[in-house]
């Protein structure tokens, strides 16, 4: 009540960020981003097979945090909210990373990457072979490669979506996936620049109804982008829940991210008055109902198909419960929800910037060990080298410097482009005051 | 002809606004007294801080509850289904499961059948903290009773409607018929008047 910010408190034009006074941390991710991809280009041509994998659990880690920026502005606009305006700028700048993130998505699409992770992709190009020998198209090449190797069968079966030939094929997801994020993400923050420049509600409007109609397509991007990437490295597991994990975990995740970078930006003097710790609590009490939905998710994954006990879907957890992998699996339930959920129980501890920020930290980690888990672990046995590929984690650590790093390094300098917050939003002054 | 013994409950002063009573809460809390309380026919945002009050109990209560109910879906399932309590040594115990043993799904009878007794240890701790949120609010705040002392005052009807009133009772330590009266006028109430409750 006391300490109300009006408009005339605040600068006129928003804050503008300098890189250069946040330096360190930029050149520090630039840096490790260059040599990152310079080991990427050693071990592209030096290890394929092993190294195909670090890039999609790099690639994806990435991925992760873009997808949970778009969510956020989606929800944000969609369920008409005000007292996300004063760090709405921050999901805007981090889902408009779709971009350059897509150049880092190219290797995905080389058939010699192709080859050492998707093993159904192997069987359709020599399906593609025969066709006109003896069948008229892949589907019923395939049909006559089962007859003679029974495990095949489930790729006719699945024919309609694991494909690279039709009009829905693998290709035309992927172009999809990246051109609807790309289309969300540059209309939510135009609308929002275009408000600075004439203050009009109307955009808030406009973007309310756009988020309403494009959060359907966003759902159906991430589920299939999960689809895609991840359940193709074996092609015979299959998971209703495996969208919504993913989603829940880029929804965490990306949390964990904003509030780490918000405390950053103010720890360099931006924001003093805009962001309070009431934005803080609010960001951590969504942090929380994460770590919950994202345990309720993932336990219910594992239920599922743990007391169902079909030989196609137990694959899964029995190669994550095989030698190490069991420890990170344990490690995982109790990183990735009963620690985070015991300290962010607490309502004084989500106001302290300070303290949720060291938390955010841990999440962010237990995520890179989440998606590390999914990823991984398909490596050892799909390229016939046992459970892990001995000194392949170092390749990994490469693989994550040059996308994180890179991306990183981008994402901050990319602050500096526009105000930090929606300075001209109708509804500023209510979130900077807000209180819950 | 008939006597009644009366005591004394409160003064019961009526404000015009949210504004006025969020002040007066303020003036009263600054006072020092403990025992009073506002009454309004609407949530006031802000009033906890304005009243002084302390941080609810309840959230401690429901986690005990929630901890009950965990621990009652654990032991309810596995003394029936499970060879755990067994294998510590309660020998007794085991006799359940090897009377009725439900083995599902080919599932072993160890501790590793826990995930299967997931759901119903998920719902037993919502169902406890649920109601020892609603039983214990009620604890707390002592309902259901049969009166209130402040429903003699014809005035304070106006509180399910539109009144806005601070009532400060005559238990409270710092409670005097002169001072407090004062006090209320001072906060800028109005038709104070003396609350009395028949014994």
């Amino acid at each position: 009540m006391s300490h109300h910010v009006s408009f005339n408190d605040l600068p006129q034009g928003g804050e503008k960020f300098e890189p250069a006074k946040g330096g360190k941390l930029i050149n520090a991710l630039g840096g490790v981003g260059a040599l990152g991809i310079l080991g990427s280009l050693y071990y592209f041509f030096a290890s394929r097979d092993t190294f195909s994998y670090s890039w999609l659990f790099a690639f994806f880690f990435t991925f992760t945090f873009v997808v949970g920026g778009c969510f956020w502005i989606l929800l944000h606009s969609a369920s008409n909210s005000s007292w996300g305006v004063a760090v709405r700028r921050v999901w805007e700048n981090l889902a408009n990373m779709i971009l350059p993130l897509a150049i880092f998505a190219v290797p995905l699409l080389l058939p010699s990457v192709q080859t050492h992770l998707y093993e159904w992709m192997n069987h359709h190009r020599e399906a593609a072979h025969h066709v006109g020998e003896h069948a008229k198209d892949v589907k019923e090449a395939l049909h006559h490669a089962a007859e003679a190797n029974p495990h095949l069968h489930i790729l006719v079966t699945k024919f309609g979506y694991m494909n690279l030939s039709t009009w829905f094929s693998w290709y035309t997801r992927f172009a999809l996936f990246f051109l609807i994020l790309w289309h969300i993400a540059r209309t939510l923050r135009g609308k929002s620049l275009q408000q600075e420049q004439d203050g009009d509600i109307k955009h808030t409007m406009a973007s309310r109804s756009f988020s309403c109609r494009w959060l359907l397509f966003y759902a159906l991007t991430v589920t299939f982008a999960a689809y895609d990437w991840l359940v193709g490295l074996d092609y015979s597991w299959f998971s209703t829940m495996w969208g919504v994990y993913i989603f829940a975990g880029c929804a965490w995740a990306s949390m964990g991210l904003t509030i780490l970078v918000v405390t950053w930006l103010k720890s360099l003097g931006y924001l003093q008055k805009v962001v309070t710790d009431e934005h803080y609590h609010l960001m951590g009490k969504l942090l929380f109902a994460f770590t919950v939905f994202w345990a309720y998710i993932a336990f219910s994954q594992y239920f599922l198909i743990w007391y169902a006990n079909i030989t196609e879907e137990t694959r899964f957890y029995l190669t994550r419960n095989t030698e190490g992998w069991r420890w990170v699996s344990i490690f995982i339930v109790a990183g990735h929800f009963v620690a985070p959920f015991l300290l962010l129980l607490s309502q004084p501890r989500k106001k302290k910037p300070a303290v949720i920020s060291a938390v955010c930290i841990w999440i962010l980690f237990m995520h890179l060990v989440d998606i590390y888990w999914n990823v991984i672990p398909e490596r050892g046995p799909s390229l016939g080298v046992g459970v892990l590929v001995p000194g392949a984690w170092v390749q990994d650590v490469v693989a994550l410097c040059a996308v994180f790093g890179t991306m990183g390094f981008l994402f901050l300098r990319g602050l500096a482009k526009y105000s930090l917050y929606p300075w001209r939003d109708p509804r500023l002054i209510e979130s900077v005051n807000v209180v819950n | 002809m008939s006597t009644t013994l009366k005591r004394v409950h409160g003064y019961l002063a009526e404000f015009d606004s949210v504004q006025d009573l969020y002040h007066a809460a303020e003036q009263v809390r600054d006072a020092g007294y403990n025992r009073w309380d506002v009454h309004s026919p609407f949530p006031i945002h802000g009033m906890d801080a304005a009243m002084g009050n302390p941080r609810s109990k309840l959230p401690y209560l429901v986690f005990c509850g929630g901890i009950t109910g965990t621990t009652v879906a654990f032991i309810l399932q596995t003394v029936t289904q499970t060879n755990f309590w067994g294998s510590l040594g309660l020998t007794f115990v085991e006799n359940i499961v090897e009377t009725y043993p439900t083995i599902v799904q080919a599932k072993p009878t160890d501790i590793w059948t826990l995930p299967a007794f997931f759901p119903v240890m998920f719902e037993l701790t919502i169902l406890f903290s649920a109601f020892t949120t609603l039983f214990g609010l009620l604890a707390i705040i002592g309902l259901p009773r049969w009166n209130h002392p402040l429903f003699a005052s014809k005035r304070f009807a106006k509180f399910s409607d539109d009144g806005f009133f601070v009532c400060i009772e005559a238990r409270d330590p710092k409670f005097s018929q002169e001072g407090t009266k004062a006090l209320l006028e001072k906060a800028g109430g109005r038709n104070i008047e003396l609350v009395e409750d028949e014994i």
